[in-house]
């Protein structure tokens, strides 16, 4: 073997050492997904401390429902009030709280691109019927360049979305014996 | 015969900036059409401000429902009508027909939009000299109310409708009058302490729960 081939050799060795140690690395900072209990509530956003504009409010209940529903890990998902709710087995209420917001200005955004940003902070909670928490997280849902105030909400959705996605994974279904 | 021989030519050569191809360069071109552009949206918004001071409607014919209503597309126009009994919300394919006894809370919000939205306002990102950057300046207010009803089972959906400033109000007192509910009382304006004086109507917007 010349010296050359020796070196490319050693290199991709190098590469494929380095690729695969970031994969482990990545991998041990997911955390371990559970399997999905079989229903989720979603329940209405509470803004008891941050005056939260009714619209925005609103725009993240509906959002999240249909970003939820989008993951497909949750066989039922009901709505805050839902009287079918209390008879489902293996439910789970998400509880969010709005603890920050900042109304930027889209008119700032779209001519300067760097200033008027607007973010939501939230903290969900998902608890399930003995009342145990199973995910608590803060959640920030923020548009910067592009679009209006209101895409905070949806920014917002996706991320409660995939922080269930990244916890919870759709159980296996059931063999036949 | 009188013949002269004058050296002085009575042909005068053209001038080349007057007689020549009307032709302008390429950046003047560009600079008109920025300038006109400008020009056009200073009159529209003008206009459309004196006109929403000069006739306040009684009550909006379109809205446009932002999100919530379960058989209405996102930012769909549609037609709105209030029954003794219902709000009607007639969209391009379908209609969404709520029971005012069943909403829960009406609110009124304000907000803004930019005067050339849609796909045409994507495509001016990429007009020359930043001239995309220059019509975001030009925003068209905006009023919002948000719905929340419950649906046969009891769970609780929010809608949220856009339109034009001023009738947010407008449609919110004859939600309430057919029977809806609301957390906050709407303001008469005829109560003396309440409004103060020379009370500004946009001022009525903006409501947030407590």
């Amino acid at each position: 073997m010349t010296t050359g081939k020796f070196i490319r050799a050693l290199f991709s060795l190098l590469l494929i050492a380095g690729v695969g140690a970031g994969a482990v690395v990545r991998a041990q900072d997911k955390p371990v997904r559970q399997p999905a209990p079989h229903a989720i509530q979603i329940l209405k956003i509470e803004s008891s401390e941050i005056k939260l504009p009714p619209a925005f409010q609103m725009a993240i209940y509906e959002r999240a429902l249909e970003e939820v529903k989008k993951t497909g890990i949750f066989a039922e998902i009901y709505r805050d009030g839902d009287t079918r709710a209390t008879s489902a087995a293996d439910r789970v209420v998400l509880h969010t709280d709005v603890r920050g917001f900042t109304k930027g200005s889209a008119r700032a955004r779209q001519v300067t691109t760097v200033a008027g940003k607007t973010s939501i902070k939230v903290h969900m909670q998902l608890i399930n019927q003995d009342g145990k928490v199973l995910l608590e997280k803060d959640i920030e849902g923020k548009v910067r360049f592009l679009g209006e105030n209101m895409r905070a909400t949806f920014d917002l959705a996706k991320k409660i979305a995939h922080t269930l996605k990244d916890n919870f994974q759709k159980p296996a279904p059931a063999t036949k014996s | 015969m009188l013949t002269t021989n004058c050296p002085i030519s009575l042909y005068t050569p053209p001038i080349p900036w007057r007689h020549g191809p009307r032709r302008l360069r390429p950046a003047m071109a560009g600079r008109l059409a920025c300038l006109a552009i400008a020009g056009a949206f200073c009159l529209t918004t003008c206009s459309a401000a004196l006109g929403q001071d000069a006739n306040k409607p009684a009550a909006p014919n379109h809205v446009r429902s932002v999100l919530g209503f379960e058989d209405l597309k996102n930012n769909e126009n549609c037609a709105v009508e209030v029954t003794a009994s219902a709000i009607r919300l007639k969209g391009e394919k379908s209609t969404v027909e709520i029971a005012t006894s069943s909403i829960n809370d009406v609110l009124t919000g304000d907000d803004s939009a930019r005067m050339v939205g849609g796909f045409l306002g994507t495509l001016t990102m990429f007009a020359p000299y930043s001239s995309g950057r220059f019509l975001s300046l030009f925003r068209k207010k905006l009023d919002t109310l948000t719905i929340e009803y419950r649906d046969a089972q009891g769970g609780i959906h929010g809608g949220i409708l856009s339109m034009k400033p001023g009738f947010a109000a407008t449609l919110k007192k004859q939600l309430v009058d057919a029977g809806a509910h609301t957390s906050i009382p709407i303001e008469d304006p005829a109560k003396p302490a309440a409004a103060p004086s020379g009370g500004a109507p946009s001022s009525k917007n903006s409501e947030k729960k407590s």
